[in-house]
């Protein structure tokens, strides 16, 4: 077989394949347009016979998504940055050096990547409440997703600083630069591009988490999408069109970024999870 | 007698361009074959076209008289010397010597036993168990080389082996290779763009360009009686000098035109009056004679010595780059006088660049 | 001072600043944690003495009496299964795909990314929608299995003990395979292309040459990924909330959800903390197989 009949045969199969693992998604976005006895019949209809837009909008008041979205978002963007600030210049000194300081250093951090937060959640709850911190909820919960997703953000920039060349740095010291000016002036624009996209990956974590903020806050205004999802969904639920159509809403957004970013988003993760 | 490897009319194409040009080369059993010529001229496509690991458009390749157009790599019984070496990390070195017997199910013992022969030949007897990052370039050469051996292949092909290696160690691995082809009674074939290395490890030498054969013969052949332009340039270092030239009106003579230096010389042939053509010189065949005496003066602009020759830079235009053995007295700014032996000169068509 | 400050600005007073920081946030929330909870496994608490640090000292009560309930036992085999299922298929299932868009034929690098919605979408949106799936009467896996003749009856997928953790399962293999198959791509390439063609002039079938060749290279990037892997899977908590909150009758109970179960549902905050303890043992020491296939180059 010529090469170029073998490459269209296996971009069919991977499309195929593409289309199989993609079906949950598909799956979630017609049954959100599904009227409710559609979605009950037997066998399941694979394209809605009259899709119900209207089920978005009643999802989204009835449900009050406006205001869980946005405390999300606020949990979300105040992770990132807190995580940003603090991570950036971490992960640059792990990766300017290499000796047993940084071994140690990095050890720690891996070591702490790996604690589960349904572990963790116990402590911490435990431990804020003594100090009060319970009163603001979402404080509480970013700070414990900073502390979850850090060493994650750490691994992935410091991958991308390593890939600046030291000489740059040490061209703008001997040009005059201090240390500060050097990091700020020629390191960080360089590695702008995998901050941003490590910055993408966790916030896209930060938007989707659940544990910490199903533990810590209790107040049903303060509370996160994925939360209010989860109530959504009791023991006997079965308005699947209306959850999925909170599902749709909830999570395009995330979608919408991830498909526009999809390669540097790869080749983020390419160079920086396994080293 | 069939020769070891025949290509006739070989032609291949990566999609729009054509890389090899209607190819015919015939290499007989026991040759040392050097394949030369700069960058993207179709050397390395040949020989990985040799190996199988490229595919042939057009036309026939075969090997010890056997076609082998689409014939998998595995089957042809080639053993290569890749650039990198290409040796397993993860193996020992007796590893990667028995691996090939291992994969066409020799048992163990008698492999192993083949490794150690091998390696006794090649001076690596102490290395057996050793990991490849642990060895020098040179002991690397040579597990490449010795895992080609093993197999007793119908034919070595090497590409570019020794372009990873420093000058010295270079130098010395030339004879190695050459000497090691020689004891097998070796069929091989070695692409390099070191013309150097080419002549003195070859006995038939064929120079590529752009996918052709410009010329092939023995070494000392492509030296004497260049077919082109192009290959009297690459073949011989320093390059030969190319000097534009008007034949004379009696049609046995040449007027070189070195810019503000005008010089007859006599030919041997016999040329159409006032034709145009390109005269070449070896920088080695120009001597340098007091002024006078059937010579011309040319400025000199600059003097390099080595200390056992000299390169001497003449300002005319075109440049002039004369050699001499030795240490010359010839200091930059001087005029000096040179000659040049009418036998020596070679003559180009100016337009194809083909040899008159 | 000055000298500090100097320091701060050009030398090593900048690495240190920049580092204290975050190593000192970090160890403040998660290493702190960490010890918080060995103590916690060692005190009796309750609703009311949560609020202070000094607790009756009960020893390894909570370990025994862990180990007394009868759930136990079968929760930590759960966890096991749902492990090794999840590695499993993950990495076999990643695995074939890295392989086959290794080929790189045009479109493979930009198809192979968007398998990777999968990893970053919200665990409990995946959890949701697989529940939906699995769902026993409706949903539309039971209708494909059911039309392929692979089954005769709708199998109850979140409802019947025998299937419950597969379910989630299923939904983890889903959400992580795609990670999985980034990273092996690029363990992949990492091979040099000249050794397999020096393996394939040798003699070596393209079989021998996956078994040789392939897997012995890539040694240290499955041991990183399996771990990795035993990791990510010990973590996951959001489909379990989402699909059968462990339940029927502890069924698909494993002891990440267990752990939140008693602390948040039951109040059992001692025993949360005791089974946490003894997770992060396993957890730690697949950190330490992961820190040791990763090694790591100086900055170039």
């Amino acid at each position: 077989m010529s090469e170029t009949a073998r490459n269209r045969l296996m971009l069919v199969i991977a499309i195929i394949m593409a289309a199989i693992y993609l079906f949950p998604l598909y799956w979630m976005y017609i049954t959100a347009l599904k009227s409710g006895s559609e979605m009950f019949a037997t066998p399941p209809s694979f394209w809605p016979a009259s899709p119900q837009w209207s089920t978005y909008a009643y999802v989204w008041e009835s449900r009050s998504m406006g205001l869980y979205l946005w405390n999300s978002l606020v949990i979300a963007i105040g992770a990132v940055v807190i995580i940003t600030v603090l991570g950036v210049g971490c992960s640059y000194v792990l990766a300017r050096y290499r000796n047993i300081w940084v071994d140690i250093g990095l050890f720690l951090i891996l070591m702490l990547q790996v604690l589960p937060a349904s572990l963790l959640i116990t402590p911490i709850f435990v431990g804020f409440s003594q100090i009060g911190m319970l009163n603001y909820p979402r404080l509480a919960v970013v700070i414990a997703i900073a502390a979850k997703s850090m060493p994650f953000f750490v691994v992935l920039v410091r991958a991308t600083f390593m890939a600046v060349p030291m000489e740059l740095e040490e061209a703008a010291l001997v040009d005059g630069n201090s240390r500060v000016g050097a990091f700020f002036n020629i390191v960080l624009p360089l590695a702008r591009n995998g901050i941003l996209v490590s910055a993408i990956l966790i916030f896209m974590q930060a938007f989707g988490e659940f544990v910490y903020s199903k533990s810590m806050i209790q107040a049903a205004e303060l509370q996160p999408a994925s939360v209010g999802l989860n109530s959504f969904m009791g023991p006997n639920t079965n308005e699947w069109n209306n959850i999925m159509a909170y599902a749709t809403m909830y999570v395009t957004p995330i979608l919408a970024i991830f498909v526009l970013l999809q390669r540097r988003i790869v080749s983020g993760l390419t160079s920086g999870a396994l080293k | 007698m069939t020769p070891q490897i025949e290509l006739a009319g070989v032609n291949k194409y990566y999609g729009a361009f054509h890389a090899l040009k209607n190819i015919d080369l015939s290499i007989a059993k026991g040759t040392f074959v050097a394949l030369v010529g700069p960058s993207g001229c179709g050397k390395s496509t040949l020989l990985r076209s040799l190996a199988g690991l490229e595919t042939i458009s057009d036309g026939s390749l075969k090997i010890a008289g056997e076609l082998m157009n689409g014939v998998p790599p595995r089957k042809r019984d080639v053993a290569m010397v890749f650039q990198s070496y290409a040796l397993y990390p993860h193996m020992t070195v007796e590893e990667n010597l028995t691996y090939s017997l291992r994969m066409r199910g020799i048992a163990k013992a008698a492999a192993k036993k083949a490794a150690e022969e091998v390696a006794a030949t090649t001076g690596l007897s102490h290395l057996l168990k050793r990991y490849p990052r642990e060895l020098s370039g040179g002991q690397r050469q040579r597990v490449a080389m010795s895992r080609a051996i093993i197999r007793h292949p119908k034919a070595f092909l090497f590409d570019e082996p020794l372009s990873n290696l420093d000058a010295a160690l270079r130098v010395h691995m030339r004879k190695e290779i050459r000497a090691l082809h020689d004891r097998l009674h070796a069929t091989s074939v070695y692409v390099t763009h070191d013309q150097i290395e080419a002549m003195t490890m070859a006995d038939h030498v064929v120079v590529m360009r752009d996918g052709i054969i410009e010329q092939q013969g023995r070494p000392l052949d492509l030296y004497d009686k260049p077919a082109n332009k192009f290959v009297a340039g690459f073949i011989g270092s320093p390059a030969m000098n190319f000097i534009p030239a008007i034949v004379g009106e009696d049609g046995k003579s040449l007027t070189l035109d070195l810019g503000s230096v005008r010089q007859q010389i006599s030919i041997d042939h016999q040329l159409q009056p006032g034709r145009r053509v390109t005269a070449g010189i070896r920088p080695e065949h120009i001597g340098i004679t007091g002024q006078g005496q059937r010579s011309f003066d040319v400025p000199v602009e600059v003097v390099e010595s080595t200390g056992s020759s000299t390169f001497i830079t003449a300002a005319t235009t075109p440049e002039l780059t004369i050699v001499e053995t030795g240490r010359g007295t010839v200091q930059p700014g001087q005029t000096i006088g040179v000659t040049v032996d009418p036998a020596q000169v070679h003559l180009f068509d100016e337009a194809s660049g083909i040899r008159i | 001072m000055r000298r500090i400050l100097s320091s701060v600005r050009d030398g090593r007073g900048f690495d240190i600043v920049l580092v204290a920081f975050p190593l000192g946030f970090l160890f403040l929330m998660a290493g702190l944690p960490l010890i918080y909870n060995v103590v916690m496994s060692f005190q009796e608490v309750d609703m009311f003495s949560l609020g202070t640090f000094s607790r009756p000292w009960v020893g390894f009560k909570n370990y025994t009496d862990l180990f007394a309930q009868p759930e136990t036992l079968p929760i930590l085999y759960n966890t096991a299964i749902f492990v090794v299922g999840s590695i499993a298929g993950q990495f076999l299932i990643g695995f074939g795909l890295a392989l086959f868009f290794w080929v790189n034929f045009p479109g493979a690098s930009w198809l192979r990314g968007l398998f990777l919605v999968s990893w970053v979408m919200p665990g409990l949106v995946v959890g949701a929608i697989w529940n939906w799936i699995l769902s026993g009467d409706f949903g539309v896996l039971n209708f494909i299995l059911k039309e392929s003749g692979i089954i005769s009856g709708n199998i109850f997928w979140r409802s019947d003990p025998h299937y419950s953790l597969y379910a989630v399962i299923i939904a983890n293999v889903w959400l992580g395979t795609s990670f999985n198959m980034i990273l092996l791509s690029v363990g992949l390439s990492g091979i040099p292309g000249d050794l397999y063609e020096a393996a394939e002039l040798d003699g070596a079938t393209a079989w021998q040459r996956f078994w040789t060749i392939t897997l012995p290279m890539m040694r240290s990037t499955i041991g990183a990924i399996i771990a990795l892997g035993l990791i990510f899977t010990l973590q996951q908590f959001d489909l379990f909330a989402a699909i059968t909150s462990g339940g029927p009758n502890n069924s698909s109970n494993v002891t990440q959800y267990w752990a939140w179960d008693l602390s948040f549902r039951q109040y059992d905050f001692a025993k949360g903390a005791t089974i946490s303890v003894i997770m992060i043992v396993f957890v730690m020491f697949a950190s330490v197989v992961y820190v040791r296939s990763t090694r790591h180059e100086v900055r170039g």
